[in-house]
């Protein structure tokens, strides 16, 4: 489905991702961990196409998208819940999940039904201003407005932080859910136990390049990502 | 009477300043940037209706849109050869490439259509109203003004309320990264919002010269200066604000005008401006929304 080869991308002088090659198959959970300023957003933005890799290509359902502009990759099927959120602040919830529509108007209505099921606390805000919502919910509004463009694969980066551990496994489960349904995931987390518990396969990244790569399975029980990510 | 009079004054070239305050509004508001230059684009609708009522001689409505037409490809224009090339650089070098985009448009309309004055001629074809035997005179002018500027405001707001296009500028005007991961094609939006912003300034431009009929290549600037300072005085990125800031602008003028002093009424202007700024920094009705992290 998606499938990074060689990407190697620079801010400025700054050599910042190395020879980066990952692929997230058809129906597949992948989870990207590593610690902070490994490099993780970076990969994410450059595959949604925000940033710009030198050398390489990213292959989207067998079509190269290294050179395809940001904005034309939602009606591809690629849809990218950025870290931080990014929800519209002054917009109101249905505002955010009609902009999540864009590229589909047809589906503003049945789309705002299908998240508002998956997330019963949204729609009792239906027309709050974002701004105002707690940072769990602004996370719910962020996923189900990526949903509303219907994605074939969904990019989160970082969709539990600065969350209770209750909401974190709840966005953990719709995460699982979602993927139950026909969604790809590709996982960006720094709360590696629970990433590789769901995911299916795993890259780790180190200062930019990848580290190690596995079942989700063989990582949570690999010495090395147990000292390092999972506190021993 | 001439309290009033000077009232409806105010408000007609307070209307004026709206309108093309809201040029300026919108265009910060989705591309954080100050456009100069759009003060020039006045003079240039200003010049285009002009030439095709007197030289063309075509109805006061045609000239208007033709006007309308040829400052909005001259916004798409200016945007896309001078400021898109910029639009990751620093805001200073943006604004001296506005500066400079709103001298070369001067100089561009001296050597066109030279130094001399033109007067230009109202568009408006009905006559003044006159209330209470005389007494109170209301310019058709004025009156077209006001109505012109209540229809804008009307517009804009549906427009950006309701519609997919205008909501997605607002979208594009929070956040660029994630309109663009919406699948807004951010470049556009921008080139959407210029043409709206340099049509409404021909419309303004037209009113502007009905009202004040000498058209000479510096006629836009201080109106843009004006209109610029009512957009911040509203709340730049506001588009309620800049009807606001633009019509209490030309209140103010006006009374400074008649009440004070001509020459020093500027500076009245200018004075407020700069209370108001030191009250809210974020002007009358510019709102700030902090972020949760
Ligand atoms: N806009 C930028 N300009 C320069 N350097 C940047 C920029 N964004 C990120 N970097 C650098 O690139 C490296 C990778 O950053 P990135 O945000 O991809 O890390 P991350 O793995 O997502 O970290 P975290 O877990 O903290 O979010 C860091 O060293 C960071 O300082
Ligand atoms: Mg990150």
């Amino acid at each position: 489905m998606l499938k990074v080869e060689n990407i190697n991308v620079y801010y400025g002088q700054i050599h910042t991702l190395r020879d980066i090659s990952l692929e997230v198959k058809k129906g597949e959970v992948v989870a990207l961990i590593g610690a902070n300023g490994a490099g993780k957003t970076t990969t994410l933005r450059t595959i949604s196409g925000l940033l710009r890799s030198k050398t390489g290509s990213i292959t989207l359902m067998d079509e190269n998208i290294s050179h395809t502009d940001a904005h034309k990759l939602v009606s591809k099927g690629l849809a990218h819940v950025p870290e931080g959120r990014h929800v519209f602040l002054q917009m109101t919830v249905q505002e955010n999940l009609e902009m999540g529509a864009y590229t589909v108007p047809s589906n503003v209505k049945a789309g705002i039904e299908d998240v508002f099921e998956r997330f019963p606390r949204l729609k009792h805000r239906k027309n709050q201003i974002a701004g105002t919502l707690s940072g769990g919910e602004q996370q719910m509004l962020a996923m189900g407005r990526a949903l509303m463009s219907k994605p074939k694969i969904l990019m989160l980066d970082e969709p539990s932080m600065g969350l209770s551990p209750i909401l974190v496994q709840q966005i953990f489960d719709i995460i699982k859910e979602l993927n139950e349904s026909g969604t790809t995931i590709l996982l960006v987390e720094q709360n590696a136990e629970m990433a590789l518990q769901i995911a299916h396969r795993a890259y780790v990244l180190e200062s930019g390049h990848i580290k190690l790569s596995g079942t989700g399975q063989e990582l949570a029980n690999s010495d090395e990502i147990r000292k390092a990510y999972l506190g021993g | 009477m001439t309290f009033i009079s000077n009232l409806i004054s105010g408000i007609s070239l307070g209307s004026v300043y709206a309108i093309i305050a809201l040029g300026y509004t919108m265009v910060y508001g989705i591309a954080k940037m100050l456009n100069f230059a759009h003060g020039d684009v006045i003079m240039v609708g200003a010049y285009v209706a002009f030439c095709s009522m007197a030289y063309l001689n075509l109805p006061p409505i045609v000239a208007i849109v033709i006007a309308m037409i040829a400052c909005t490809l001259l916004g798409i224009i200016i945007e896309g050869l001078a400021y898109r090339p910029l639009r990751k650089a620093s805001s200073l070098a943006v604004l001296i490439t506005a500066i400079g985009v709103s001298y070369f448009l001067q100089n561009a309309a001296l050597l066109i259509w030279g130094s001399t004055p033109k007067t230009f001629s109202s568009v408006v074809g009905f006559d003044s109203i006159s209330l209470l035997d005389g007494k109170l005179i209301i310019t058709a002018e004025s009156i077209v003004t006001v109505i012109a500027c209540i229809i804008i405001m009307i517009g804009l707001t549906l427009f950006t309320k309701k519609t997919r296009i205008g909501k997605g500028m607002r979208a594009v005007s929070e956040d660029k990264d994630a309109a663009e991961l919406m699948g807004i094609n951010v470049n556009v939006t921008i080139s959407i919002t210029f043409a709206i912003g340099s049509a409404l300034a021909a419309i303004a431009g037209v009113l502007l010269c009905s009202a004040y009929p000498i058209l000479i290549p510096t006629t836009g600037s201080m109106p843009g200066i004006k209109a610029f300072t009512a957009a911040v005085f509203g709340g730049i990125g506001s588009i309620p604000g800049a009807m606001l800031g633009g019509i209490l602008l030309g209140i103010i003028e006006i009374f400074s005008k008649s009440y004070i002093s001509t020459e020093l009424s500027d500076a009245i202007v200018f004075a407020v401006l700069i209370l108001v700024l030191l009250i809210k920094p974020t002007g009358l009705l510019g709102k700030k929304i902090t972020e949760k992290v």
